[in-house]
């Protein structure tokens, strides 16, 4: 027992969304929505930074909390939430990306012209996404949205994508770099 | 600008980049319900008996009225087939008019017994197959889960379609079922082992998908299981297979339950509930006879149960050195083998929080939430550690052979308020560094513009970061905190 001194407690956030998908599990469909505002952000940003087409990405994001809603009842706590959602996403995305490959489809990368007409970005936002859709590879992308948007620790991310909590930071920090180049 | 506001900027973008469908959501899940609450109405009658009667009187009347004039129209369109335990597969034409059922196994011919469906509509012969499963005891409150497969063509709408009826007929009975759904793609292998087991291709292809995630088992184990017990599997160890949809989850009503299995677990290992961390279970398919495998750490052990899941016998009791190298395959039933893997753990735990303390500057007593773990990165054994330190939280991977620090972050703890005075392991100070940056450019510091300073963390060490303008250009340097040198200078036109 000399080094094991704690069992991680849950994040405030964690416990909130578990709350969530215990009520959505029970058919009470009023708790999407404070679990939607919370993780949209990060569904939809994980799912453009594998998918890089807003079309999909958008699809992704529809069809991810209508899963929940349907699979909510499965879910098992692990004090995890989030890892659960983003574990659903990803499956949807390589689910969707087959289908494509299937049908000879391959999506457009369609960030670009959608980025140039939001309304809902300022130009900041819009050059800096530009940045991160262009500049940083699939991974180091990957790893910023799961760090700077989801809020995943480093090492957290080192165990998602199987990867040495070592090469995590190192990829992350050369994506920082690069970004704060043209922040 | 230093990463936690570039953090936030990101993080900022992505929310004001993020559509709204919300409402969308909403109103298909409100959709799927409305579906529920109207078959909830059926709910209260025996269903078993009525639907299975409804079906059975429906196919006489279709056989009756076409019976005679033969469905000779068309060549199989698509192959629909049920596993359950009982396998039948049913091939349609193009309007979805029976051709033919055909059970695979002994159980499937109970199943179909003297039904003739030829000429029914595929909604008809679903309907008393599902019937005839209920009647038969084949899906109970025990054994609830179905395999759906089609192949052929528009098959994934057809599959949707399928997997949702079926799913509803569930529903109405005394209890949930779990449906799973799939499309599949012709392959002579598979169909080949699928007629060895007698088995339907779909149950074939999910085996195979199993088998892909875990590589433990094998065809032979898989094929005798029923849809339940491998539903079980899949959902019990998170086996997520993309290109099966899921919904309702597989019963455990036949096992003893997680809670019931954990408490055997703990109860051989002498410890409490509140001891143990990072625990996990899965149900799985071991020694001929489903079990829960149980895992979790105390005190730097990582415990390895697997239990009967219907007698709840400690089949399996495993402890070992915690490490991810799991290639010990003692079977001692009671006497728990420590084994130390493979790696090896030359300095102590105490060691190792003592190098992390140094690198960080810090004491034992300044910090909190301290944990230390062994594990393996990369072959080598290396204790994570992770404590938290004035809003912060550090991690840190010790090589277990060296004391060195193999890895290092850290980062702003989400829920304590963060205080900006920084710990650090500097040896020299911020004016060192700006001088050495400017000696290194050539300049004075009256001759510079827009300074900027931060410190940072990277791969371990201690920076700082230095940013000005002279002369329409733009220096950056990054400078060792430790000892004062250069690690990356860079000049670039400010445009």
């Amino acid at each position: 027992m000399a080094y094991m001194t704690s069992v991680n407690a849950m994040p405030a956030v964690s416990v909130e969304l578990d709350n969530c998908l215990f009520r959505l599990a029970q058919g009470e469909t009023a708790a999407l929505e404070p679990l939607y505002r919370e993780t949209s952000a990060s569904v939809y940003g994980f799912a453009l930074s594998i998918l890089k087409n807003t079309h999909d990405a958008e699809d992704i994001l529809h069809d991810c909390y209508l899963h929940i809603c349907s699979a909510a009842e499965s879910y098992r706590s692990t004090g995890k939430p989030m890892a659960w959602i983003l574990t659903i996403v990803r499956n949807l995305c390589l689910q969707k990306m087959r289908q494509a490959k299937k049908q000879y489809d391959l999506p457009q990368e369609d960030w670009e012209p959608y980025l140039e007409s939001s309304e809902t970005m300022t130009l900041e936002e819009k050059l800096l996404l530009k940045e991160c859709m262009e500049r940083l590879t699939d991974e180091e992308r990957e790893i910023v949205m799961l760090h700077a948007v989801a809020g995943f620790k480093h090492r957290e991310i080192a165990h998602m994508m199987d990867m040495a909590l070592a090469t995590v930071l190192s990829k992350y920090h050369r994506a920082m770099k690069k970004l704060q180049k043209y922040a | 600008m230093n990463y936690d506001r570039l953090e936030s900027k990101i993080q900022q973008a992505v929310t004001h980049m993020t559509p709204d469908v919300l409402d969308s959501v909403l109103a298909d899940c409100k959709e799927q319900k409305g579906k529920i609450a109207m078959t909830d109405t059926k709910k209260r009658n025996p269903w078993k008996r009525r639907v299975a009667g409804i079906a059975a009187a429906l196919v006489l009347l279709v056989t009756g009225v076409f019976g005679a004039q033969r469905y000779t129209a068309g060549a199989v369109a698509s192959t629909i087939s049920l596993d359950v335990n009982p396998s039948v597969e049913i091939q349609v034409n193009q309007k979805e008019d029976v051709l033919a059922v055909n059970p695979l196994n002994d159980d499937g011919k109970i199943v179909v017994g003297d039904m003739d469906f030829r000429g029914s509509s595929l909604d008809v012969t679903v309907n008393a197959l599902i019937g005839s499963m209920l009647r038969n005891g084949y899906l109970s409150e025990l054994n609830n889960s179905i395999l759906v497969s089609v192949d052929g063509k528009n098959t994934s709408e057809l599959q949707a379609r399928l997997s949702e009826e079926i799913a509803k007929l569930l529903r109405t009975s005394a209890f949930d079922g779990a449906v799973l759904s799939q499309t599949v793609a012709e392959n002579s292998d598979l169909q080949a082992k699928a007629d060895a087991y007698g088995i339907t291709l779909g149950k074939a292809q999910l085996i195979s998908r199993i088998i892909e995630k875990n590589p433990l088992h094998t065809f032979e184990e898989l094929a005798p299981l029923t849809i339940n017990q491998l539903n079980l599997m899949c959902q019990s160890g998170n086996l997520a297979l993309e290109q099966v949809d899921s919904t309702g989850s597989a019963s455990d009503k036949a096992y003893i339950g997680s809670e019931k299995a954990k408490s055997i677990a703990l109860k051989h290992a002498s410890l409490s509930a509140s001891e143990i961390a990072q625990f996990e279970w899965e149900m799985d398919f071991e020694h001929g006879v489903m079990v829960y495998d149980i895992e979790f750490t105390c005190g730097g052990y990582e415990y390895d149960y697997e239990i009967n899941a219907r007698s709840g016998e400690v089949i399996q009791a495993d402890r070992e050195r915690d490490n991810d190298d799991d290639d010990d395959y003692d079977d001692n039933d009671d006497d728990d083998a420590v084994s130390s893997g493979s790696g090896s753990f030359v300095i102590s735990a105490a060691d190792a929080k003592a190098a992390a303390l140094k690198h960080a500057g810090l004491s034992a007593s300044q910090i909190s939430q301290y944990e230390c773990q062994k594990d393996y990165e990369n072959g080598k054994a290396v204790y994570e550690i992770e404590f938290k330190y004035n809003g912060y939280e550090y991690s840190y991977d010790i090589d277990a052979a060296t004391g060195k620090v193999a890895a290092y972050d850290r980062e702003h703890d989400d829920d304590a308020v963060s205080a900006n005075t920084g710990t650090s392991s500097s040896a020299i100070s911020a004016a060192d560094a700006k001088a050495a940056a400017l000696k290194h450019a050539g300049l004075s510091a009256s001759q510079i513009s827009r300074y900027e300073f931060c410190k940072d963390y990277e791969n371990g060490k201690t920076i700082y970061e230095i940013e000005f303008m002279y002369n329409g250009y733009e220096y950056s340097y990054d400078i060792d905190a430790a000892n004062g040198n250069i690690l990356h200078a860079e000049r670039e036109l400010d445009d």
